[in-house]
């Protein structure tokens, strides 16, 4: 045995451990996963059914085919914008533009709209709450967490300290944090939450036991009676925002220690060329700082999209039958099937779903958001 | 003289900021601690500051919720989850960060992939592979440890976590190493180990935070109390304890303290360690 092959053949034996529980716990699940749902699965196999469960949750396929050639028409639009960008004229450009109306509007009208009203109405609510969930929590937690990273970088004394106690949140067992939030947001007159907002001169909320959204609940207070309904479809529910809370509050000292990191690693004679180019704090940090941290922020939001539409735990945990179904996050959605309904098959077919999401996001993310990121000269 | 009072200002706002995201960050343990101190009494009135220190709130939850079982189970688990994951991961990562062979970028991008996939996704297929072994091989899955920590041996997020440090060390040891006449296998295992203190604790705290706080997979996998572990125990104690805020505070102190004591002995190297997994490469 010559070196090279002895050294492919220890390669692969350190490897195969790993990858022995990976596959089968890993990968092979994928799989596994989609054979489920191409069948009636309650407790054991039953009748094989095809497609059935996609449809009855994803809806009309046509819907499903006009919002496929909507998005591909606007990626495509996007793309010869882009590459047309030098040599062609202003005209072809703003001509170019108005492409994309019809498209947005095959998007909405026929494929998204279809398909909310022929899928499952639990699966497009849970895509929905995830969205907000989502935006809720990623652009907060990320811009408090830079600003708190950036300050304990400026600072000399108790760095230690502060990183230890802004980490402390995300190691605590969440179902121990949890406790203590649902009694903070609790719809008692005399919680904490009710008690800040006595404080300020408000009457009390109902907190994570409340279904209407935020701006249904304010223009209430603002006197409006009798509001639409869609009020509620459009904005997040105050429970879900009391969850958003709860989560930013447990993930800010993830992205601190991360930034913290990215911040050190920004050589210092770029602050200092700065400084004596006469540049004043802000612009230190627009000019500078930032840039010089976009891999980490980027880095930090890749995981925080991919965080936010698998998160369960910590939603979960937090779930009160008063919100109805205001806080069901997708991967609620499905651990429900799973075991109230014991429907395997079917949630086997929205967590396929919901896989297929999670990826065409992070390629979606990767195109938009990657270009803008700085990774040094 | 008012450059010296605006540089002042600066410092106290910047100190006032940082001091604020810390109590944010702090305030929910300290009402957690105090409140698991208070009377049934006092947690109803919302007292703020218990009158007497009641110590009966702990025994009281510790024997109600059979957190001593608990404890003893999810301690079991998260050992083996993390002396398993740190070997497992170590060993594939060494030869993905240092090792030339066929595939290995490969391998590395259908580990990392693993990362996008829910928990939800692999739950039932997971199931049914860990029910078929129980019926199948000789060891008992279900209801005991193999089904809460087998699954778990090793993840994505550890063995990139290990590469990205393994990239790190300088080649010039291995090339050292090499002249002495030692092969890969000794090389790891006499010099590799003993530098990768830091990002071997951060795994395996990682690890050991994933494995205690676990909720649907072990309420899955075990239908009896004997090998339930402690995050599935106090989710119980919480829906039955109902109104009685002061045991259920309690109880989050007695779950949480272990994490804490951890965190505390090897925060430095834990911070240190995490900080790798930001970087890119």
């Amino acid at each position: 045995m010559n070196n090279r092959t002895k050294d492919n053949f220890i390669a692969w034996a350190l490897l195969s451990p790993a990858l022995v529980v990976l596959t089968a716990f890993g990968l092979f699940p994928i799989l596994y996963a989609f054979f489920v749902s191409l069948h009636t699965w309650r407790i054991k196999r039953d009748a094989f059914i095809g497609f059935k469960h996609y449809l009855q949750a994803i809806g009309d396929p046509l819907n499903l085919l006009a919002f496929s050639v909507a998005v591909l028409v606007i990626f495509l639009i996007a793309r010869f914008r882009r590459n047309s960008s030098s040599d062609s004229s202003i005209l072809v450009k703003k001509c170019s533009f108005v492409l994309y109306i019809p498209a947005i509007w095959l998007l909405l009208v026929y494929g998204l709209l279809g398909l909310i009203e022929t899928g499952d109405y639990r699966l497009y609510n849970g895509f929905r709450v995830t969205i907000f969930y989502a935006l809720g929590t990623i652009p907060f937690q990320l811009s408090i967490s830079l600003f708190l990273a950036y300050l304990l970088f400026n600072s000399l004394r108790g760095k230690g300290a502060f990183r230890i106690v802004f980490f402390l949140p995300y190691v605590t067992p969440a179902i121990a944090t949890a406790v203590v939030f649902r009694s903070i947001f609790s719809s008692h007159p005399l919680s904490f939450a009710n008690g800040f907002l006595e404080l300020l001169g408000l009457e009390g909320e109902r907190w994570l036991s409340e279904s209407h959204s935020i701006v249904t609940l304010a223009l209430t207070r603002l006197g409006f009676s009798d509001l639409p309904v869609w009020l509620d479809t459009a904005f997040p529910s105050l429970a879900l925002v009391s969850v958003i809370l709860y989560n930013i509050w447990v993930f800010v000292g993830y992205d601190i220690v991360i930034l913290l990191a990215g911040l050190s690693a920004i050589p210092n004679h770029y602050f200092e060329a700065a400084k004596i180019d006469g540049a004043n704090s802000w612009q230190l940090f627009r000019h500078v700082t930032l840039p010089l941290v976009s891999p980490t922020l980027f880095f930090l939001s890749m995981v925080a999209v991919i965080g936010t539409f698998k998160a369960f735990n910590h939603i979960y945990i937090l779930k009160n039958p008063g919100a109805k179904d205001s806080v069901d996050v997708i991967s609620v959605v499905i651990f429900e099937q799973i075991f109230e309904f014991h429907n395997a098959g079917y949630a086997s077919a929205m967590a396929v779903v919901l896989f297929i999401a999670i990826i065409f996001l992070t390629f979606i993310q990767n195109r938009l958001l990657g270009k803008r990121v700085f990774y040094g000269t | 003289m008012e450059r010296e009072y605006s540089r002042l200002t600066r410092k106290i706002l910047l100190y006032f900021s940082l001091v604020v995201g810390a109590a944010a960050a702090m305030f929910p343990f300290l009402w957690m601690t105090l409140s698991s101190f208070m009377t049934r009494g006092e947690t109803i009135r919302r007292a703020f500051i218990p009158e007497n220190i009641q110590l009966a709130n702990y025994v009281g939850a510790w024997h109600e919720a059979n957190f001593g079982l608990y404890f003893e189970n999810s301690v079991i688990v998260a050992v083996i989850q993390v002396f398993g994951t740190l070997t497992l991961s170590l060993l594939a990562a060494y030869p993905l960060a240092r090792m030339e062979f066929r595939g290995r970028d490969t391998i590395f991008a259908i580990i990392l992939a693993t990362l996008m996939v829910p928990e939800t996704v692999t739950m039932v297929p997971n199931f049914l592979t860990v029910t078929w072994l129980h019926r199948n091989t000789p060891i008992l899955w279900l209801n005991s440890w193999p089904s809460l920590t087998i699954p778990f041996l090793t993840s994505a997020f550890s063995i990139f976590l290990l590469r990205q440090f393994l990239r790190g060390i300088p080649n010039d040891l291995w090339e050292a190493a090499r002249i002495d006449g030692a092969g890969h296998l000794r090389f790891l295992f006499r010099i590799v180990l003993p530098l990768c203190r830091p990002p071997l604790l951060t795994v395996g705290m990682f690890t050991f935070i994933g494995s205690w706080n676990s909720l649907a997979w072990p309420l899955l996998v075990t239908n009896s109390s004997e090998w339930r572990p402690i995050s599935v125990g106090l989710q119980q104690f919480v829906s039955e304890a109902g109104a009685e805020i002061h045991l259920q505070m309690a109880g989050a102190v007695i779950a949480t303290i272990p994490v804490l004591c951890v965190y505390f002995l090897i925060q430095k190297e834990f911070t240190e360690g995490i900080s790798m997994s930001g970087l890119k490469g």
